[in-house]
């Protein structure tokens, strides 16, 4: 990769970003709670299953079908997936935790790539309150505009919400920061794997039952660390 | 599914029994809900409506009487709900998907309300045997005022016979529109084999969605709604866990898994009762199932 390109675009998915994801658990904070999810093992279990059977099929198929968009000039693609995705996320909190990263992304790019058509017009859409902005879309548009290759783009959106994960479990479980290094360096093959299987797909779909209840539960906390 | 296969009066012999559309048309007349135009091929057989009470509404049965579906089966459900018509739809047990060594069995529903018609869409589980092959879609067009619930579960398989999630795929989308093109999407792909396979899910035999859409209800109904099944589903902890929030279209979204058909089947009861009463004031039916 380019190395402007490079830097260009790493901005967007380093934790300094001020996108808010840190406020977020996906969930996490409900089933530790509940005790569904107890010590390290169980939390790599956890992860692992929804980056495999949800996120590199919903989330990660909206990142690449907005990568394309922006390479081949339909804005329609972006769209489309974008209206999909806001109605497959049942749960309020994630679906409205994902729209505000998504929203802060696509402002701070449309800043910055003013020469990018399909960029522009889909951050003009989401200002008029005419389609949702999900995060994964932004990151796809942006990423692309920065010129990293699908699978980049892919791979980087799934190492973020990892990174996510790992930072929200640090304050939810007895996981220190050598212990959270471990596990994204574990996962690192995972992530490979599931970016190289993704760029060509269009069709979203999800199986995540289990974390998908967790998120739901998370709005009933009595007390809660995050909003989401 | 190839156009060839839905078009009435043209299926080939060797689909006949196999390839199948049920045609469902209800109208409101006066009190009741009746048939309008219906139209059946077999493998399904068309019961007139039942009347669990004075409400009006028509409880009909999906009946297959071939027992469950085979590979190459493909059945199709066509459905028209008029103005102000109220229907309630179950099946008479288990939707069952025998083993398939290469096609897959499909079952589609397309179903579109008029305004101010209600559906309570409540089949029985889908049992997908070892090594079945289904895929199910059930798309959803509401008019204005329209109102769904939409209840869809899954077994993990015969659990009687120690076989859980042993399928060899699992298709599911359902689809739901507003007249304002609000939607709720569902749509999974599984394949138990493939590295990962169910996942959590593993350690749970039953998995469920409860959809509750419409245009109409007040947002302090869906608010009272919400808290009610909210405390329902924390009634069997442990056997149950379910979660639900507000999807993008209005209305509720429950998720749940359940160790048992019992336990799947009290919450179902609980959560029915409680929708009825909240939104339409009524009772929940006793459906002389059995």
């Amino acid at each position: 990769m380019d190395t402007l390109a490079l830097l260009k675009g790493v901005r967007f998915i380093d934790s300094f970003f001020p996108s808010g994801g840190y406020a977020f658990s996906s969930g996490l904070e409900a089933a530790v709670q509940r005790k569904a999810v107890r010590d390290g093992k169980e939390f790599a279990r956890y992860v692992e299953d929804v980056l495999r059977n949800s996120l590199s099929r919903r989330e990660a198929i909206a990142v690449a079908v907005a990568h394309r968009a922006v390479t081949s000039g339909k804005l329609s693609a972006a769209l489309t997936i974008d209206g999909e995705l806001d109605a497959m996320k049942i749960g309020r909190e994630s679906r409205l935790a994902s729209r505000q990263m998504g929203r802060q992304v696509i402002r701070v790019a449309a800043e910055q790539f003013e020469g990018d058509a399909v960029l522009q017009q889909f951050h003009a859409r989401v200002e008029e309150g005419r389609t949702p902005g999900h995060l994964p879309v932004s990151v796809g548009l942006t990423l692309a505009a920065c010129e990293w290759s699908p699978e980049e783009t892919v791979a980087a959106y799934l190492y973020q919400t990892a990174v996510g994960f790992v930072s929200a479990a640090m304050k939810l479980l007895p996981i220190g920061q050598r212990e959270g290094q471990r596990l994204l360096d574990e996962w690192s093959p995972l992530l490979t794997e599931l970016s190289r299987n993704t760029t060509k797909k269009s069709v979203m779909v999800s199986w995540s039952p289990v974390q998908d209840i967790y998120g739901m539960q998370h709005a009933w906390l009595e007390s809660r660390l995050f909003r989401s | 599914m190839p156009a060839k296969k839905r078009s009435r009066g043209r299926v080939s012999p060797s689909s006949v029994g196999r390839v199948g559309t049920l045609t469902l048309e209800y109208l409101r007349q006066g009190q009741r809900t009746v048939f309008g135009r219906t139209n059946c091929q077999t493998p399904w057989h068309l019961l007139p409506p039942i009347y669990l009470d004075e409400t009006g509404t028509a409880y009909t049965l999906l009946l297959n009487p071939s027992g469950g579906l085979v590979g190459g089966d493909c059945l199709s459900i066509c459905m028209k709900l008029d103005k102000d018509a109220h229907v309630l739809i179950s099946t008479p047990s288990a939707n069952r998907v025998y083993r398939s060594e290469s096609e897959i069995s499909v079952q589609e529903a397309d179903i579109r309300l008029g305004p101010g018609a209600i559906l309570e869409w409540v089949p029985e589980p889908t049992i997908p045997f070892a090594g079945s092959r289904f895929r199910q879609a059930i798309r959803v067009q509401l008019a204005p005022g329209g109102t769904v619930m939409l209840w869809d579960a899954i077994a993990s398989g015969r659990i009687a016979r120690g076989e859980r999630w042993a399928f060899a795929s699992l298709d599911n989308e359902i689809w739901i529109t507003t007249a304002s093109g609000q939607s709720v999407l569902e749509r999974y792909h599984l394949n138990p084999t493939e590295k990962g396979g169910v996942g959590l899910a593993t350690d749970w035999d039953y998995v469920a969605s409860l959809y509750l859409v419409s245009d109409e209800v007040s947002s302090e109904v869906w608010k009272r709604l919400e808290e009610q099944l909210a405390a329902i589903l924390e009634e069997r902890p442990g056997l149950v866990l379910g979660g639900l929030s507000q999807p993008a279209a209005p209305g509720l979204a429950v998720k749940l898994v359940a160790r048992s058909a019992p336990d799947l089947n009290a919450m179902l009861e609980a959560m029915w009762g409680a929708i009825r009463a909240q939104l339409w004031g009524l009772s929940a039916p006793a459906l002389r199932r059995y």
